[in-house]
Parts: structure tokens; C-alpha cells; sequence
């Protein structure tokens, strides 16, 4: 991907290689929500979710994993999508100090990138 | 450039054994990547001598992990896939653990060993989305039996062996497939050092009286990456003569 993605394409991206995990799996797929649990709801194993990196990786050009995030605090759809607006948007990283701010920042871009596509 | 035929990657492929394989896979008709130090008169070559896109190198210290991972996406890049990572590289490290220098012994461990690990995540990466790959790390008789003067050397190359058996269960449900070749001396720059009566008393001891020929050790990673080892993973291949049974 040659120009940065917004926060919207992001998440979109991380839904579709998710869905394309689970459908090599089980073939139909339902509907995700962010808050699906990668393994308890959605049962990716370790080695899915090493896939989904490597996968992701590949497709937008950065590992979040390498240095910013921890893999292991990732458990549910919404922790990774975040992870990788956390990469390509580090601002986003306020999140755990503070939720509030985090989260109009995260409005904001939403709003830029709603202009950007009108 | 993208190619259709098989890619392996040899860390460490400027001479000795490295070199030997990196010539082994061409031979194979696979397109090889390699990373050195240095560029020897073997590499420069192969480098003459493979001019359609089928052979890489570059020059990389194993020490740097952030080249490393680079050389991998390099690779992966200009050859389109990697099926093949031979964990070659590595240096012998001999003496006394007591009077070693701590310098000596980071450098042992970051070359044998986290190099290999480092090399092994960027190229794994690749081999999830393959959806196959095969892995083999160059271990040691060292690492299975004990010997004076050898501790951070046999630390590094035992270690080798046990990311060998874990990575095998851990990749395995992919397809990937890793094992380890640990040879015995053979004729090497890392034995080039030892004395004559030296070689000839571990000739003497080993049960086929002689040291391994270079081509004799490549033999086996040939071996464990061709499809005739398609059902063998998370297992170490001594290639010693007999000396360790």
C-alpha cells in the first residue's frame, strides 16, 4: 500500500483477512463484531493469528508486533484493528492513558477520512 | 525477480559448507539467496557466472538483526518466495568458559544464535503465507556431546537444536518443516586451525576412521529439504562418522 490507509480501510482490511482465515477454516462466515475474542469466540489458534500478521503485514506494509504492541495483549478483533491504526497513527497510542482522548482522536481521523472520500 | 522455480536461502554461504550448499541448490535448480560478511572469490563467481536473476547475495553482518530482516524482504521481493532457510552461519568460539571474555561470548550467541532466530521469524513469515517451507539449522556434534573448550560454542548449537524440535511442532500444522544437521568435524575452515595429530586422533576415534568430506554433510540438508524427507520434521541428522553412538 503506497499511501497511508485511513482508520476506516484499516479496520476494513483487518476484518477481511480475519473473515479469509476463518473461511479457509470453516467456509462460511458470519458477521464480525469488535468484540469478538480472536480465540474464545472466534477460535484462531497462535499459529492463525501468526498467519494473520504475517499476512497483514504483507498487505500494508508494517508489523505493529516488531516493536509498538505486544502480541499477547491482543484478544479481540477490536485490539488488533487498533494495533495497526496504532502504526500507521501512533497519536493512537493514548488509548490506555486515556481512553477519552484516544477515542476523539480516533473520531477525528474518522471525520478526516469521511471528507477526504466526499 | 519473481521466479517459478524454488528459492532457498543460506545464511553464511561465502565458503565452506554454506558454500557448498549454496552450489548444491543451484545445482538443484532452485534460485539462492545467501548474506556474509564478506564477499569472497566464491561469491564473486557466482556471481559472474549467475547472471539470470537466479543467485543473491549481499553482504550482511548477522549481528544486525534490522539487515537481516531486510535481506529477507529483499529476497522475498526479488525471487518471490522462500521455500528453503539453511541456518548456516556461525562461528567457532573455543576456550576455557572460565577465561573467556564476556565480548566473546555475546558474539558467539548473537551469531549462532540469534541470527538463526531472527532469520528464521522473517522467513517463517513468509512460509505462513506460502502455506509451506522447510527449515534446517546447522547444529554440531557438540551440541550432543560434551567436550572441553567448547561450552558457549556447544550452548549455541544445542539451543539451535531445541528451536529445531519446538518450531517443528509449531509450524508443522502450516506444512513447514524444520530439522537440524548436526555434523562432526569435517574438512572446514573451522577445523582448518587443529593440528594434524589432532585431526588424526578424531579420525582415529570416529567408527569410519576419517573425517566427513564437506559434500557429505551438504548430502544431508539436500536430503532433509527434498521430498523424500517429506514426513520428517523436528529431528536433528547426526552426520559424524559414528563418533557420537
Amino acid at each position: 500500500m503506497l499511501t497511508a490507509p485511513t482508520l476506516a480501510q484499516i479496520e476494513s482490511i483487518v476484518h477481511a483477512r480475519i473473515r479469509a482465515v476463518l473461511a479457509e477454516r470453516a467456509g462460511e462466515v458470519g458477521r464480525l463484531s469488535g468484540a469478538d475474542k480472536l480465540s474464545a469466540t472466534l477460535g484462531l489458534s497462535s499459529l492463525d493469528l501468526a498467519f494473520l500478521v504475517a499476512d497483514l503485514e504483507a498487505e500494508l506494509g508494517v508489523d505493529p508486533f516488531a516493536k509498538l504492541v505486544s502480541i499477547t495483549s491482543v484478544r479481540s478483533v477490536d485490539d488488533l484493528v487498533r494495533a495497526y491504526q496504532q502504526a500507521f497513527f501512533p497519536e493512537l497510542q493514548l488509548r490506555g492513558e486515556d481512553d477519552a482522548v484516544a477515542a476523539a482522536v480516533k473520531r477525528a481521523h474518522t471525520r478526516r477520512a469521511r471528507r477526504e472520500r466526499s | 525477480m519473481p521466479q517459478s522455480r524454488k528459492v532457498a536461502l543460506v545464511s553464511g554461504g561465502s565458503r565452506g559448507l554454506g558454500a557448498e550448499l549454496v552450489s548444491g541448490f543451484l545445482d538443484r535448480r532452485y534460485g539462492v539467496a545467501t548474506l556474509s560478511r564478506t564477499k569472497t572469490p566464491f561469491i564473486t563467481d557466482m556471481l559472474r557466472a549467475r547472471r539470470r536473476g537466479h543467485f543473491h547475495w549481499s553482504a550482511v553482518d548477522g549481528r544486525d538483526h534490522e539487515a537481516l530482516r531486510a535481506f529477507v524482504k529483499e529476497v522475498g521481493e526479488r525471487l518471490g518466495r522462500i521455500d528453503v532457510l539453511v541456518n548456516n552461519a556461525g562461528i567457532a568460539m573455543e576456550g576455557i568458559l572460565s577465561t573467556m571474555r564476556t565480548s566473546e561470548i555475546v558474539e558467539a550467541v548473537q551469531v549462532n544464535l540469534t541470527a538463526a532466530l531472527v532469520l528464521t521469524q522473517a522467513c517463517s513469515r513468509l512460509m505462513l503465507r506460502q502455506g509451506s517451507g522447510c527449515i534446517v539449522n546447522i547444529s554440531s556434534v557438540n551440541a550432543i556431546r560434551g567436550h572441553s573448550g567448547v561450552a558457549v560454542y556447544s550452548a549455541t548449537k544445542a539451543a539451535l537444536d531445541g528451536m529445531t524440535r519446538s518450531l517443528a511442532r509449531e509450524l508443522g500444522p502450516r506444512k513447514i518443516r524444520v530439522n537440524s544437521v548436526a555434523p562432526g568435524y569435517f574438512d572446514s575452515d573451522m577445523v582448518s586451525h587443529m593440528a594434524e595429530e589432532q585431526k588424526q586422533r578424531i579420525a582415529r576415534r570416529t567408527p569410519l576412521g576419517r573425517l566427513a568430506r564437506i559434500d557429505e554433510v551438504a548430502s544431508a540438508v539436500h536430503f532433509l529439504t527434498s521430498e523424500q524427507a517429506s514426513f520428517i520434521t523436528g529431528q536433528t541428522l547426526v552426520v559424524d562418522g559414528g563418533i557420537t553412538c
